[in-house]
């Protein structure tokens, strides 16, 4: 019923997606030496609409050469697990799950009062029978029912469910094989590592068609993991655009698949101001409609639901200079009506404003660390306003002191709530000497940032633009991939303050109906960056291809709108085909 | 007094204070138009604000009343008028359980006459729904669906939940304009969506996802067109080999998936029906069976010659009757190049043996499928060109469906055909040029002035095809466009075609489309030129 596309050129298509696709899996088993032969697929992938027909006749011989050096060494590649665990090995048994999978807690000191292991194991139960419907006998499949998987077993030696940051996020898991008792073994020391662990094992099961149960291939398994880096963000922006609270939930739950760990909530920015603060219950007036708010309550909520699922909430508000809308509410903020950015540094109400916000942030944003922001600070308002600018002689400041002494002066109500403070870095090149040494530079602009802070013994994330910025959307998932936090930095003691990275969805042109498949499959490119120990990680991305297509469709298959990696950045697919191969 | 008491009182007091800058800020009800979409049949509506009772009530009457649909459905409405956090259980909540709040709102009476939950082409959707304050007559303040069929009260549920407002100064939820009296029923039976699970597979959850927020729109038929050239993701226990022509193992339905689809869409009053393209859209179907092409070098459309060919198609719907209940069956027959046919010694004599042209085959070869079909007490649904080169010799129970020539329907219901009106200049979906208000302004009955010929256009349907559509934009290619063309083809002739419909519909559909986007549907701007574009900048939901 389509018309523009001509049968010929789809029948082109069609055998040379089933090229590639072969020559993917192919690929998959090469060892490192001929890494460099997954250009040529790429270069074709890309020319496959016009000069395809050419290429095709010659991937035919690159098959030939691979196959007849196909190694007998180990190639982590065959492994569908995103991302990578640090130790993984297995076996080639296969094994089924039973139908009433159970969840087996003996000999754990973790009580699980709060339900957040339950529940997370129902879910991964969830996700895992998404796929089909289970319609098969599961309870008589394989050899005697001997490979039969009778649950999980999950031992956690810490009795508290409190999400601290930098807390032990490990775990271990065994699949025991067929001739093995029944039930596989998650590990872990608080009930977060568990979690980890969760997601992992879900990504081990697959749907057997023929027998229409899920099954685990490859066991017996050994896995033992943890992260590199304990700061694996996300950002998202509920000021460009407001985010209903169902899209919010879907992006938390997606983040937990890749074992991301912050949500980092850009809450407030110039264009709006979505949320309810108590203590000044008109600021959300600057809220783009009355109904593209958030309650204190639903503030709340996102908090917990994050918080079950493991991940940290760093709530920002982003002072002085993305601030406008706080004037709507109150325009005494505004240095005047008709100059209303950044926020009136004359006036002490600013201050108590900011006061009055952390003070409710601490009831319900409990991680340990606030954003200040303190970035782009375009200060011409304070000078061209005479009230301003008669301060700012009385107190012998420049603007840019000016522009010091708010953030200072901000971070040090920020600490009297309890909160260690991140700061863009912006605050750090102006007058990072001051900063307080509880203070995190989070890094977006420059390059060679990060070494300066860590240098000069503050804590730094990583977010630099040109790779991590995923509003950039032509920014490719193999720059995702490839960006790493310690470039250039070799001495111990500064990698240590590195505490991760975040990407960063930043949302002039993001709103519900696109958020989804500008973070994926990109975030998740980062996400393998900041998990899996810095030898295991590919050198060249597209070495990694076949698994992170396969991690895309894993997505899809759960209902998260990733797309393809073919193409470059946020694309659409371009031409029929299967989702392995885009 | 306990402190216990006093944060109580002081509670109470800060929401007294809290109800009365509610009052004061209420927006007055002649500024704006009621926001429902699609438009009820008949509406009136009065100047009062109403509570809606989080720990809201269902009572059901009738002899559909105790219908597991009606049950399923109010639970998940009331997830969805309740989503915020300070809905059901918050302090406030509490506290007027303790009836030192009243709300206005605090049970939901369906009644629905029939016990009878088969849902078929025609069924009845109509509802009556009243919400009103407590008054003389009524001690509890209640709303009322009243429905023939428990899939009017659905529809009844999903207009009750667009009234539904979440208020965030007194954090609760509120009608606005009560009372409210509305009498409702679709202008067509058919009210279609199709997805080509072929070009792009869709996981299950996608297209349950689709499926709900059909209902939203009050969409009644997803149109599944599963096959095509490019693979064939369907289990066929009759002929176990054809889902080889899906992409790959996981890019795959099983029998029981395609099972539990329909079920998921029949509890929320959606019909599916299936479509095997034949001839012509059936390559796929040969990587399991190579017989089915005329040769190894030429593999489309399907092999004429052979009975296979025939008992294969006869497999595929025996086994797809099983699954699905809907009374039309999609037979395709669209865009049939025949050259293989000509160009393939074993066909050519066997054309040259029947005196036949290539176009006869084609003829022959669809209504012989035609005979498969009705033979499973199926009704034949084809696409025109079945129609524009045979249509005499057609089975007078097939339904045309339209694509590509925009007067197709007139002609089709002259004959006598009924028709399915999709016309690809508006309502193929995969055409990103085709802004809403295109989509919105194209009517199935144009040119069709006799009201029984009308009749036999049972509706329409827009086309999500998936060339360029996967899991990951297909739900912002459909919406917002796809609620412009329900809103068609559900209110009266009237309501959609006289005045200007920047201020009658525009503000509504920004509406709807926000609406779709706080209940988890990406659906994309509506005020884009090209369809499913990110917004041009930042900005409010209800202004892009």
């Amino acid at each position: 019923m389509l018309a523009y596309t001509t049968y010929k050129e789809r029948e082109t298509s069609k055998i040379l997606l089933h090229f590639c696709y072969i020559f993917f899996s192919l690929i998959k088993n090469i060892f490192t030496i001929f890494r460099f032969l997954l250009f040529p697929c790429n270069l074709k992938e890309e020319k496959m609409r016009g000069s395809g027909a050419k290429i095709a006749g010659v991937l035919p011989l690159f098959m030939l050469f691979i196959a007849g050096t196909i190694s007998a060494f180990e190639d982590i590649e065959r492994l569908r697990i995103w991302p990578l665990p640090a130790q993984v090995s297995h076996g080639g048994r296969r094994m089924y799950l039973s139908g009433d999978f159970k969840l087996v807690t003996e000999g754990s000191k973790y009580g699980d009062a709060s339900g957040i292991l339950k529940e997370g194991f129902d879910r991964m139960l969830g996700v895992v029978r998404l796929s089909h419907v289970i319609s098969g006998d599961r309870n008589s499949s394989g050899s005697g029912g001997s490979a039969l998987l009778q649950g999980l077993h999950v031992i956690i030696s810490s009795s508290t469910d409190e999400l601290e940051y930098g807390a032990d996020e490990s775990y271990k898991l065994v699949v025991p094989s067929p001739e093995k008792p029944s039930y596989a073994q998650l590990e872990a020391k608080s009930v977060y590592g568990a979690l980890h662990g969760l997601q992992t094992f879900s990504q081990l099961c697959h749907f057997n068609l023929k027998k229409k149960v899920i099954e685990i291939l490859m066991t017996p398994w050994n896995i033992i993991d943890q992260p590199r880096f304990s700061y694996r963000g996300l950002l998202i922006d509920t000021s460009r655009h407001y985010l209903p609270l169902p899209v919010i939930k879907n992006v938390i739950d997606s983040m937990t698949y890749a074992k991301l760990n912050v949500l980092h909530w850009h809450i407030v920015d110039t264009q709006s101001f979505p949320l309810e603060i108590p203590s000044y219950p008109k600021l959300w007036n600057g809220a783009y409609s009355s109904s593209q708010r958030y309650t204190f309550e639903d503030a709340a909520e996102i908090v917990n639901y994050a918080r079950r699922r493991g991940i940290h909430v760093l709530a920002e508000i982003d002072v002085p200079g993305h601030a406008l809308s706080w004037g709507k509410g109150y325009p005494a903020l505004w240095p005047s009506k008709n100059c209303q950015e950044p926020l009136d540094v004359s006036s002490d109400f600013t201050f108590k404003v900011i006061d009055g916000i952390l003070s409710d942030f601490s009831k319900i944003f409990k991680f340990k660390f606030v954003h200040l922001g303190g970035d782009e600070v375009n200060t011409t308002c304070w000078s061209a306003t005479p009230r301003i600018a008669q301060w700012l002689k009385k107190h012998r400041m420049s603007e840019k002191e000016a522009y010091q002494y708010f953030v200072l002066r901000a971070q040090k109500i920020a600490l009297s709530h309890g909160y260690e403070i991140i700061n863009w870095e912006e605050t750090f090149i102006n007058f990072g000497s001051k900063l307080n040494p509880k203070t995190v530079v989070h890094n977006w602009l420059n390059t060679g940032l990060v070494e300066n802070v860590t240098a000069s013994g503050l804590r730094c994330i990583v977010s630099n633009q040109e790779f991590w910025y995923l509003d950039h959307i032509d920014a490719p998932w193999q720059g995702f991939y490839a960006n790493e936090p310690f470039q250039n930095i070799t001495d111990k003691k500064q990698q240590s303050l590195v505490l991760g990275g975040e990407v960063c969805m930043w949302g002039e042109h993001i709103d519900a109906s696109d958020i989804e498949q500008t973070i994926w499959p990109r975030a998740a490119a980062a996400a393998e960056r900041l998990w899996t120990p810095y030898a295991k990680l590919a050198k060249n991305p597209n070495k990694v291809t076949t698994r992170l297509a396969h991690f895309r469709c894993l997505l899809n298959q759960r209902g998260v709108a990733a797309a393809p990696l073919v193409g470059g950045g946020r694309v659409v697919p371009f031409e029929p085909g299967s989702c392995l191969a885009q | 007094m306990s402190p216990n008491l006093l944060s109580l009182l002081f509670l109470l007091m800060i929401f007294i204070s809290l109800s009365i800058t509610s009052s004061l800020s209420t927006p007055s009800p002649a500024d704006s138009p009621p926001y429902l979409w699609p438009l009820p049949a008949e509406f009136s509506f009065g100047n009062e604000t109403l509570s809606v009772d989080p720990a809201l009530t269902l009572s059901v009457a009738g002899n559909g009343g105790g219908s597991p649909i009606v049950r399923a459905a109010f639970d998940r409405y009331m997830g969805i008028i309740f989503k915020h956090a300070s809905g059901r259980g918050s302090l406030l909540a509490r506290i007027r359980f303790l009836r030192m709040v009243e709300y206005d709102i605090t049970s939901l009476k369906i009644v629905v006459h029939s016990d009878s939950e088969e849902l078929q082409l025609g069924v009845d959707e109509s509802y009556t729904l009243m919400v009103s304050k407590k008054n003389e007559q009524s001690i509890v303040g209640a709303a009322t669906i009243e429905a023939n069929t428990v899939y009017g009260a659905l529809r009844g549920l999903e207009t009750f939940s667009q009234l539904c407002a979440f208020d965030y100064l007194t954090k609760s939820v509120q009608i606005y304009k009560a009372p409210w009296y509305i009498q409702d029923k679709p202008r067509f039976g058919y009210r279609g969506l199709l997805i080509d699970t072929s070009r792009h597979f869709l996981p299950i959850d996608v297209i349950k996802q689709i499926i709900e927020s059909m209902s939203f729109a009050k969409l009644n038929v997803l149109h599944w067109h599963i096959v095509d050239e490019q693979s064939f993701p369907f289990e066929t226990p009759t002929y176990p080999n054809l889902w080889k022509g899906a992409y790959s193992r996981w890019e795959r339905y099983t029998v029981e998936d395609a099972s539990e689809i329909v079920r998921f869409a029949k509890m929320r009053g959606i019909n599916v029906m299936a479509e095997v393209d034949v001839p012509g859209h059936a390559e796929s179907w040969g990587t399991g069976y190579p017989d089915l092409w005329p040769s190894l070098s030429c593999r489309e459309p399907l092999d004429v010659t052979k009975n296979f060919t025939f008992d294969v198609i006869s497999g595929i719907l025996a086994d797809m009757r099983k699954i699905f209940p809907f009374e039309l069956f999609h037979l395709g027959g669209d865009e049939v190049n025949t050259d293989c046919w000509k160009n393939t010694t074993h066909v050519k004599e066997w054309l040259q043996g029947r005196n036949f042209t290539t176009k006869d085959a084609y003829k022959y070869f669809v209504l012989r499928a035609q005979q498969i079909a009705i033979s499973k007490n199926w009704t034949p649904v084809n696409w025109e060109e079945t129609f524009s080169s045979f249509g005499k010799d057609l089975d007078p129970r097939t339904v045309i469906q339209n694509w590509l020539v925009s007067d197709i329907c007139q002609k089709a219901v002259a004959k006598g055909f009924r028709c399915i009106f999709s016309n690809q200049g508006y309502w193929y979906l995969d055409h990103l040029d085709v802004p809403w208000d295109k989509v919105y302004n194209t009517e199935p009955l144009n040119g069709i002035e006799d009201p029984s010929l009308q009749k036999l256009v049972i509706g329409g349907e827009v086309c999500m095809w998936g060339e360029t559509a996967d899991t990951s934009v297909v739900l912002q290619t459909i919406w917002p466009r796809a609620a412009a063309a329900a809103e068609r083809m559900w209110s009266t002739r009237e309501a959609v075609s006289k005045g200007n419909i920047t201020l009658t519909a525009l503000p509504r559909l920004h509406y709807f489309r926000c609406l779709l986007n706080n209940r988890g549907v990406p659906a994309a701007p509506v005020d884009n030129f090209y369809a499913r574009r990110p917004p041009s900048g930042p900005g409010s939901c209800y202004a892009q």
